[in-house]
């Protein structure tokens, strides 16, 4: 019986946790700042650590990548904005699931969808999509900050200031100028 | 005398007249009480406009792959017809690659397009231009959203509800023609046809004909069972009057051709000629030729009798008398009639397309949570779903062909049924579902397998260890796994002696070999030292309502999902670690086109990117070179996609979940008895999952690498790290940046480089 209890308690507890979302204590970082050159927001093709290799060959560094969107989706995001500015959230979900679809992976979309939902009140959701273009835009820094961006603005929203604060920095950092 | 007969005549027309009057009265209390049970049961039917459900439009834009031959096919499934002039919507004319169509108006969540006239270029096997008539560019542009259903109060039920317009005007004049001539002038009853069939019958001696007009075999179809006594006729008759005495023959009819029962299969009974078009024709009833329409009708008298399936030399007899009766009334020529006698039945081989219980059934659920029933079934609704034809179709397809060959493999015993499936195919970053198939018989509005058989999901657990373990910071995927034999005790004294599938424990192994080839003891190994509990909340994380037991046994996967479950465990791997809810409704518009309720896409991050990352990396080994390979030949060249075989104990259960850059697809195979299959993971569900994953138009799995990980050639045996070629046997796997990996002998870079390493290690 009291291993019964134990279970039963121990299956409750652990349903508890599985409600609260995956979130970084803070935000985390995956590369530090000052660190060895050309480690700030670039990704790297696979970092060489043999610098005196049989023959030598520099590993290529990657040009940071960049993100635009497509005509299509473009279109769409237009049309969200003017439907967000009418305070038809609804709508203009709507229309970004429709971009989302055409391009699922560009952080562009997800941080269009996330400042609409900002904008309509759900600073969580705001949040949550952030961190999703975040890693969509690994390699990419002007991406990154503007995931950064929205993301600070999102944890303004929910009032938890020194988090946002330091989202803030990062994309402070990240920015191209 | 006299006045005795007088009297006695007064006293029996006295009699007869308080019989009379009584008689009246019984008749008046009895059509009162008819005329409102018709009534309630009538408007309750003929006001009833069953939500419609709809497919997900398809978006057209310049750059969006298509063939001319999968755009004709499209227009087809949408019923645009090729013309010379575009005269009316619904119409298109091609030359080459150039399609002019004139797009009908429709209905979306977000606003009410009208028709209007466009263009679209197809070059290279891909759209390379859409603009509107007068020659601008259109940046997207949605084709009709198809509609897939209607939600209908009783289960096994569905109708294609037709009103007037609808309908071909031969098909009433054929149906008065051949069951109730004097439609257009009797009250409800036809006592010339019943002495008629009466007579017929007493000369035959048995029932050969039925007396009954059309508004009786509606009222029967309505309200009565099929009991033939004498109080249901008199009660069929009652009602026919007090129905006809309210609405007028037209509306009567209308109800007739949506009513009438015209067809089984299974539970599934096909009631109304526009659903019974689709049943025995596979196509809409206003496409019809003659021949068609007389079987049809001819149909009406004995759907089981008249099966054109089963008994095509009876339905040709009556089609055949139906036509010649036709001709003989001057409904049609009698040469017309003659030459559609000539016809063949034309009935299509199996009743197929158009019909999707397994997905109608889950937006059914999503619905049943926000509206009540009778809104569903009676306010004329209109539910946009993300369902996908081709993606289903292709699901179907995989599905029927795999049972039926594994089937001919190893038949069944005797006396027992055959292999079932089901699969169930996402868009893992919106969540949305956009084909679901519950069992072999696709058609068959039977057990949902996807969302109602919990079964075993075996290996398909171990990516959620592996990911528990990578989480912990103690673990990677050049770790070294003990996979050796282990005995785990249990409560009262019992103990757990795990295997591999093979029965062969292969010693240290690497992590990403472990996972791939799904060995179980370096997994139990891995799982009991990481914490069962950790790998238990890992489900909770992912979405399962409730977390499971954190019992060893977990760590192989004794736990029992439904497809359903899984799928949504594996869109979490598939969309980076973000858990989205799977939703079929995108949103719910009235009548009047107001938006009802919207169901947005809703994120949650569940796990770490990197550790998520880096499971998937590993996962997509199991396909390149594990338990999945022999999909990996089969899947377009160069396709990168990632997943995860599972096989319950003795083979019970068949699983493959797996996804590429764009879709995640999970199948099960198993018998309904839970009798062993002899069927592998690897063999039966991942070869439907590759027919599936290879028939969409999908890309590769490949997100952009988290900065904080790096590549890293290791050996796959081995887990050491090695120089590019110099290992047989090299896997490239993402690790955390500044891994300390050891080189394989042999395998280092020059000693000053290990040196320098050895440095770094210490």
């Amino acid at each position: 019986m009291q291993r019964v209890v134990l279970t039963i308690s121990l299956a409750l507890a652990l349903g508890a946790c599985a409600t609260a979302p995956y979130e970084p204590a803070a935000p985390v970082r995956p590369s530090a700042p000052g660190a060895a050159p050309g480690e700030a927001g670039v990704s790297q093709s696979p970092a060489s650590p043999n610098p005196a290799s049989p023959a030598p060959v520099p590993e290529p560094v990657p040009a940071p990548r960049s993100h635009r969107l497509g005509a299509a989706t473009s279109a769409l995001v237009t049309q969200a904005r003017s439907a967000s500015a009418q305070g038809d959230f609804d709508a203009a979900a709507a229309t970004l699931e429709r971009a989302l679809r055409i391009e699922p992976d560009n952080p562009l979309v997800w941080i269009e969808m996330g400042r609409m939902r900002l904008a309509s009140g759900d600073a969580a959701q705001a949040q949550y999509m952030g961190r999703r273009a975040l890693a969509l835009a690994a390699g990419a820094p002007r991406e990154q900050s503007a995931s950064w961006r929205l993301i600070a603005e999102a944890l303004r929203a929910r009032g938890r200031n020194a988090e946002a604060q330091e989202a803030a920095r990062r994309a402070d950092e990240l920015a191209v100028p | 005398m006299k006045a005795r007969t007088r009297k006695r005549l007064r006293g029996l027309a006295i009699g007869v007249a308080a019989l009379a009057a009584l008689a009246a009265l019984a008749f008046a209390i009895a059509f009162f009480y008819y005329d409102r049970e018709v009534a309630q049961q009538f408007e309750g039917r003929r006001w009833t406009v069953p939500a419609k459900v709809y497919a997900a439009p398809i978006e057209l834009y310049v750059g969006l792959p298509f063939t001319i031959d999968d755009f004709l096919a499209e227009l087809e499934r949408l019923k645009y017809r090729a013309a010379t002039e575009l005269d009316r919507p619904g119409s298109y004319r091609r030359r080459r690659g150039r399609f002019e169509i004139a797009v009908r108006a429709a209905r979306f969540a977000d606003e009410l397009r009208p028709a209007q006239i466009i263009a679209v270029t197809i070059e290279g096997n891909a759209i390379s231009g859409l603009r509107a008539a007068d020659g601008a560019d259109i940046p997207v542009f949605r084709l009709d959203p198809l509609l897939i259903g209607s939600i209908f109060p009783i289960h096994g039920e569905d109708r294609i509800v037709l009103t007037p317009d609808d309908v071909p005007p031969l098909l009433p004049a054929a149906i008065k023609a051949v069951e109730d001539r004097k439609f257009d002038t009797h009250h409800g009853i036809d006592l010339e046809a019943i002495a008629r069939a009466l007579w017929v019958n007493l000369r035959a001696g048995k029932v050969e004909q039925g007396g009954s007009t059309l508004t009786q075999q509606l009222v029967k179809s309505y309200f009565l069972d099929g009991r033939r006594t004498l109080g249901r006729k008199l009660e069929e008759a009652m009602m026919a009057l007090a129905l006809e005495a309210r609405y007028d023959k037209r509306d009567l009819m209308t109800a007739y051709i949506n009513e009438i029962y015209l067809g089984q299969q299974g539970d599934r009974a096909i009631h109304g000629f526009g659903l019974a078009s689709q049943f025995w024709f596979a196509k809409p009833l206003d496409e019809l030729d003659l021949p068609e329409l007389a079987l049809l009708v001819a149909i009406v008298r004995g759907p089981p009798y008249y099966d054109p399936r089963r008994f095509p030399d009876r339905a040709r007899k009556r089609r055949d008398l139906v036509l010649r009766v036709l001709a003989q009334q001057g409904i049609v020529s009698g040469e017309a009639a003659a030459a559609a006698a000539q016809a063949p039945l034309g009935v299509a081989a199996r009743p197929s397309g158009g019909y999707y219980p397994a997905y109608l059934d889950f937006v059914r659920r999503t619905l049943r949570r926000d509206y009540k029933e009778a809104d569903l079934t009676e306010a004329g609704l209109s539910v946009f779903t993300s369902f996908d034809p081709r993606a289903q179709l292709a699901a179907e397809r995989a599905i029927e062909t795999e049972l039926a060959r594994l089937d001919r493999t190893r038949p069944p015993p005797a006396g027992k049924s055959g292999l079932e499936g089901a699969a169930i195919v996402t868009l893992p970053q919106s969540g949305e579902v956009i084909a679901m198939v519950g069992g072999r018989n696709v058609n068959f509005d039977g057990l949902n397998r996807a969302l109602a058989s919990p079964r075993a999901i075996g290996s398909l657990v171990k990516p959620f260890v592996y990911l528990a373990a990578i989480e912990s910071g103690r673990w990677n995927a050049t770790s070294v796994l003990d996979d050796t034999p282990i005995e785990v005790p249990l409560s009262k004294g019992k103990v757990w002696r795990p295997q591999n599938y093979s029965r062969y424990a292969n010693g240290p192994v690497s992590m990403v070999r472990a996972l791939s080839e799904s060995l179980n003891l370096a997994t139990v190994h891995l799982g009991l030292d990481v914490g069962v509990a950790k790998v238990a909340q890992m489900f909770g994380r992912f979405g399962l309502d409730a977390t499971p037991a954190p019992l060893p046994s977990l760590l192989l996967g004794a736990i029992d999902l439904p497809p359903i479950d899984v799928a949504q465990l594996y869109n979490g791997l598939a969309n980076g670690g973000f858990h989205v809810p799977l939703r079929a409704v995108r949103a719910v518009v009235d009548a009047q086109g107001e938006r009802l309720g919207a169901y947005p896409v809703k994120i949650a991050p569940v796990a770490a990117p990197d550790a998520v990352y880096q499971v998937d990396r590993m996962m997509t080994y199991v396909i390149a070179r594990g338990t999945g390979r022999a999909a990996a030949a089969r899947l377009p060249r160069g396709l990168i996609v990632a997943g995860k075989t599972g096989s319950s104990s003795d083979l019970r259960d068949g699983w493959f979940a797996g996804f590429s850059g764009t879709h995640l697809a999970v199948v099960w195979i198993g018998y309904d008895d839970n009798r062993p299959t002899g069927v592998t993971g690897s063999s039966g569900s991942l070869i439907v999952w590759q027919k599936i994953m290879s028939a969409l138009d999908t890309t590769s799995w490949q997100p952009p690498m988290p900065e904080s990980l790096e590549d890293m050639a290791i050996d796959y045996a081995s887990g050491l790290r090695v120089t590019t070629g110099c290992s047989q046997d090299e896997v490239v796997v993402a690790v955390p940046r500044g891994t300390p990996t050891p080189y394989m002998a042999g395998c280092a870079p020059p000693s000053g480089i290990v040196d320098w390493l050895r440095g770094i290690i210490r």
